[in-house]
């Protein structure tokens, strides 16, 4: 880098950090609601930053020191950012996958619901955390018991029918939905952590959880490797499948477990909103693409892991929320993806 | 359920009462029969009768309210669905349907299984003649070709029954006749028995060697050979002319199929002569 000929003096440099971390500080009192004494005495008991507090705080910073964002950036600053991009990546490319069997189970609303119900479960951690001071509640594990009760609702003999499931869906999306919002609000110096559970607006994802997701989209991923055609042929025709003695039954209740693992984890490390564009737009678009259901399954795995990866760094380049624009880089590859199925329509 | 049976019997059923829970009781009085190799069965009656709540049990996909049944010991079965149960917004060429009717049990998990049953794939496809349609959409393709493709599927699995849950419905006659003609060559050229549910009777007593008459009007189900059940004092005056009339159209059939053996096989002899003389 070139030497400035008028750089300015140490005292200068510190003068000028005061003023600027001064106008940060009065930025930060206007935007955040005040606390009421209720929040201000629980403030007090709050403990030392988390190492999820302290790494986000390096990205954030890192944000700060850099003005102009562009792809370079980003490949320059790969050890800060590489473990949420991949993130997304991982979770849009099993997601994508697996959304395959969601809409062809007709259960597009399943994702949303166990999102939901995945939210609430770490709104509900949080609040015990806080309330009660059990601070051993990890939020994953909350995620992964509400998605589980759900689960065994949804797949409660007593709702087979097309109808009474969709409607059971709905319930759960609600209670999940207006539980987060509920709680949320009982929690208000978490409440950039329930944005990013909702929205997935994180920036960071902390090393453990991106290990974690690393490992369940392995263990995952290879059990759809091994049993595609089991769960393609009783997700097609259950009927047929049991007639020739396939495990439907087993087959059935392991693709529900697979999705709702997918489901519950993606929504902790991402968020609700993101985790229901995987699970949903890269299946949409690939179904409409590809000539069967084993292309679908490889198409719509690289588009959700394209949407996780370009949406993150569409979101660091322009400084979006990151699961709203990975939202939208899966809703522009639905967009191009119908316009490819009309043009190859068309010269068919 | 019993697999105790007569060597070949591939199905029997005893006393066998049906629906869809114990305290609504039974859908239909009790039904007995036994299914051989080469019979063709047909469920007859109109709709809402239970043929259908009858298939489901026998092929295990509801239980019995009653009595027994039972499948020969390692039988396998070929189970032809309505064609309206196909998916067609499901993205699937015909190679891909016939492929996934090889998969049986735990097979999906073996690596290569399918290369390894490509002659069943291939002589389904081609008894069925849909060589021709494999690389097609099944979505693009007409009902007479969707249900030869399902007919190919369940082929693939090399069964000892096929199972036809309304296969003609939604055809025109034409079409209908065509199925029937074909599921006739498949019974013979693959020892097959044949199992279907239809309520189309005129067809069904040209083709059937044995029926099974649902009639919830009289609470009856008969069933046995057709010219039995024909003769039926229950069914002789509602069904009994509809039966012989089909029966007289096969016999027909049967003559004039007799005749074109015959000839055919002089115009060989006629031509085979000849061509001794030409050397």
């Amino acid at each position: 880098m070139p030497e400035d000929q008028n750089e300015p003096s140490a005292e200068e440099l510190e003068e000028l950090m005061k003023a600027l971390e001064e106008d940060a500080d009065e930025q930060e009192q206007d935007t955040q609601p005040q606390p009421t004494e209720k929040q201000e005495d629980s403030d007090t008991h709050k403990e030392e930053p988390s190492e999820h507090d302290a790494h986000e705080h390096v990205v954030t910073s890192a944000y700060m020191e850099e003005p102009e964002m562009n792809i370079g950036t980003f490949f320059d600053s790969w050890s800060l950012f590489g473990d949420a991009a991949l993130s997304g990546a991982l979770a849009g490319g099993l997601l994508g996958a697996l959304g395959i069997y969601i809409i062809l189970k007709r259960m597009v609303f399943l994702s949303a619901a166990l999102s939901q119900s995945a939210s609430f479960g770490i709104v509900l951690m949080f609040f015990l955390q806080m309330s009660l001071g059990l601070h051993s509640l990890h939020p994953m594990i909350g995620a992964g018991v509400m998605t589980f009760v759900a689960l065994l609702i949804l797949s409660s003999k007593h709702i087979e029918q097309p109808g009474v499931r969709d409607s059971a869906l709905g319930l759960v999306y609600v209670a999940g939905a207006a539980g987060t919002l509920i709680l949320g609000t009982r929690i208000v110096q978490e409440l950039h952590d329930v944005q990013t559970i909702l929205f997935g607006s994180a920036v960071a994802v902390v090393p453990e959880d991106f290990h974690l997701l690393v490992v369940v989209t392995l263990v995952l991923g290879a059990i759809h490797v091994v049993g595609w055609r089991g769960f393609t042929a009783i997700v097609l025709d259950a009927e047929d499948s049991s007639v020739r003695g396939l495990p439907v039954k087993q087959l059935e209740l392991l693709l529900m477990i697979t999705l709702a693992a997918a489901v519950a984890l993606s929504t902790a490390i991402l968020g609700a909103l993101p985790t229901f564009a995987f699970s949903i737009l890269p299946g949409m678009i690939a179904l409409k693409l590809v000539a069967n259901v084993q292309r679908a399954l490889v198409l719509a795995a690289l588009i959700g892991a394209s949407t996780g990866f370009l949406g993150y760094v569409l979101a660091f380049i322009y400084e979006l929320p990151v699961g709203a624009s990975q939202a939208m880089v899966g809703v522009a590859w639905v967009l191009i993806g119908l316009v490819i199925a009309l043009l190859k329509r068309r010269t068919a | 359920m019993s697999t105790k049976n007569k060597e070949n019997t591939l199905f029997h059923c005893n006393d066998l009462e049906v629906g869809y829970s114990t305290h609504r009781g039974a859908l239909l009085p009790k039904i007995n029969l036994q299914i051989n190799p080469g019979e063709l069965w047909a469920l007859v009656g109109p709709n809402g009768s239970g043929k259908t709540t009858f298939l489901k049990t026998l092929l295990g996909l509801l239980p019995e309210l009653s009595g027994e049944h039972g499948w020969k010991e390692n039988v396998h079965i070929g189970y032809v669905p309505q064609r309206t149960r196909v998916d067609l917004s499901v993205p699937a060429r015909v190679i891909d349907l016939v492929e996934q009717g090889v998969e049986r049990s735990w097979s999906f998990l073996k690596p290569g299984y399918r290369r390894q049953k490509q002659d069943a794939i291939r002589n389904a496809l081609k008894d069925t003649h849909t060589t021709e349609l494999k690389n097609q959409r099944f979505s693009t393709l007409s009902e007479g070709q969707k249900q030869r493709v399902l007919m190919a599927r369940a082929l693939a699995n090399s069964p000892d029954i096929l199972v036809l849950d309304e296969p003609t419905s939604a055809m025109d006659m034409q079409a209908e006749h065509d199925v029937f003609e074909l599921i006739e060559e498949l019974r013979h050229g693959r020892n097959l028995a044949v199992l279907l549910v239809s309520h189309h009777l005129p067809v069904v007593a040209e083709f059937a060697t044995h029926v099974v008459l649902f009639d919830r009007e009289c609470d009856a189900v008969l069933s046995g050979p057709i010219e039995e059940i024909a003769d039926h004092h229950t069914c002789r005056a509602r069904y009994g002319r509809i039966l012989r009339e089909g029966m007289e159209r096969r016999q027909q059939h049967l003559c004039a199929l007799d005749e074109d053996t015959m000839d055919h096989l002089c115009h060989d002899h006629d031509d085979h002569h000849h061509s001794h003389h030409h050397h």
